[in-house]
């Protein structure tokens, strides 16, 4: 090994900490630069504030016109919660059926074979 | 008579190829100190993976005629070939590089500037090193291991102070593995609790074409303008070039999982079986391991001052909490950044913007380290 170019810690600390700079400064310019010639980036969109607000107003303006629209809310019988409502909707829609729940009845079908397969079901669990 | 007189000899002879016979006090102490790692490593949690096997090769190391310091060839010489001879620095480069997201580096290239700034420690423990008597070389070596980077120091530490390989090994490792720890006080020490709260605005998103070509040409520039840092560098990029080119998983997962586990393994082994008695019970390794901290404490600090200028140039939008991150354990840097965010301002989520200053830290020692290897050579 050669002898090194110097000895004093100072000098060494210097250069060695402006050479880091230097490299590190250079490599986010090079970031710069291949970001600048990408071919495939998304052509920046000009945001403008007020241009944002008149298509927030806009896009309201959409939504409550068709939420007025659309029909009334479902005809529910009394003595069944919200909850249940929400539920039925949900399973609906998960379904992948589209379309409004228009009314909600309790029938008292007791033949039905929801009605019979529960009490076995509670049975065969104990 | 003669069957005594034959068990005895056997028996003197059995003794004196023990571990019993040449076992030293010294010896004692150092597989105190493995257990105590061990402890550490797999009780309290300090980085498993890294100290559990540097404690298992430190109480190695200490059983007397073991052959592993001999000249003939066995697992424990391999691994140390491994290490002495560079092979194993850079193959753990390949599986950070496979496992690093440079993205949150390229959405905030200015991110550069605190991994950059986190070297200083790297620097006030050189100079701390030369007042306190090392030469130069040995100044340098000791130096990087503020820089939090063990494969790095294992580098530098072979070209420049080989006799000292050892103790720096095992002082980056150690206080890599000890990061939640040690920054946290400096972390609050340094910033008050509003520049803590700052919450940092979203990255942009960044293209693949911007990923895979940041590898190659990071490499074509560092590995032109700084030869002996060439194999570590060249070798992170490569493995960020196998994961984000999108057509090489299998590579990248060999890279990120199997090959870098089996490197792990050999390195931390191989740096505990450094812990040697003979070799680590030594005045200068207790001032290495002092240098250590200091470098470390120092390029922590360097981060966090650094983070706290551009917070105030961006106008309260950096948290000068991720400048901590500059030192490059990665990710346990970016981790530490998260947790004592997350504790100022629940919800304040910087790991990713961490993680920037933490790829940076990286790229900032190594080319330290070949800064120095150019001037020191």
């Amino acid at each position: 090994m050669s002898q090194p170019v110097t000895t004093n810690p100072l000098i060494i600390m210097c250069i060695n900490m402006t050479v880091v700079f230097v490299v590190l400064v250079s490599l986010s310019f090079l970031i710069k630069l291949i970001h600048a010639i990408d071919p495939t980036k998304q052509p920046e969109v000009k945001s403008d504030d007020s241009e944002h607000e008149e298509d927030a107003a806009k896009e309201t303006a959409a939504i409550i016109s068709k939420l007025q629209e659309e029909k009334s809310a479902p005809v529910v019988e009394e003595g069944i919660s919200p909850e249940i409502i929400a539920v039925i909707t949900a399973a609906i829609a998960s379904c992948g059926v589209s379309g409004q729940v228009r009314a909600v009845h309790v029938v008292n079908n007791s033949n039905s074979t929801w009605r019979q397969n529960s009490p076995n079901k509670i049975l065969s669990k104990k | 008579m003669e069957f005594f007189d034959a068990f005895a000899v056997s028996l003197q002879s059995v003794w004196n190829d023990s571990g019993f016979s040449a076992f030293t006090p010294g010896n004692g102490i150092m597989i105190i100190v493995g257990l105590l790692l061990l402890y550490m490593a797999f009780v309290k949690e300090f980085e498993p993976l890294l100290l559990g096997p540097i404690a298992f090769g430190c109480i190695l190391a200490n059983f007397p005629n073991t052959g592993f310091f001999g000249e003939e060839m066995n697992i424990m010489q391999a691994i140390r070939f491994g290490i002495n001879y560079e092979i194993f620095p850079p193959l753990i480069f390949l599986g950070i590089g496979a496992m690093t997201d440079f993205g949150p580096l390229l959405a905030r290239p200015s991110t550069l500037l605190l991994g950059a700034a986190a070297q200083i420690g790297v620097f006030v423990a050189l100079a701390g090193a030369m007042i306190v008597g090392f030469d130069i070389k040995e100044a340098a070596a000791i130096g990087i291991i503020g820089g939090a980077d063990g494969p790095t120091s294992i580098y530098l530490a072979i070209k420049l102070a080989p006799h000292l390989l050892g103790a720096i090994a095992v002082a980056a490792y150690t206080y890599m593995s000890l990061v939640p720890m040690i920054q946290p006080p400096i972390m609050k020490a340094l910033t008050s609790q509003k520049e803590r709260e700052v919450v940092m605005q979203e990255l942009r998103t960044v293209t693949k074409f911007e990923r895979v070509v940041f590898p190659i040409v990071v490499t074509i520039f560092i590995s032109l303008l700084l030869p002996p840092i060439a194999a570590l560098l060249g070798m992170l990029m490569l493995g960020n070039l196998f994961r984000e080119s999108g057509v090489t998983d299998r590579l990248s997962d060999t890279a990120q999982n199997s090959l870098c586990n089996i490197v792990t393994i050999f390195l931390a082994t191989g740096t505990g079986m450094m812990m040697n008695a003979d070799d680590f019970l030594k005045a200068d390794t207790l001032l290495i391991i002092c240098l250590g901290l200091v470098a470390f404490m120092g390029g922590t600090a360097g981060g966090v001052i650094f983070g706290k200028i551009m917070c105030r140039m961006s106008n309260w939008t950096v948290n000068p909490l991720i400048g901590s991150a500059g030192v490059s354990a990665v990710p346990m840097a970016a981790r530490v950044s998260q947790i004592v965010g997350m504790k100022s301002k629940p919800g304040n989520y910087l790991l990713m913007h961490a993680m920037g200053p933490n790829v940076a830290g990286v790229i900032g020692t190594a080319v330290a380290a070949g800064t120095m290897l150019a001037m020191l050579k």
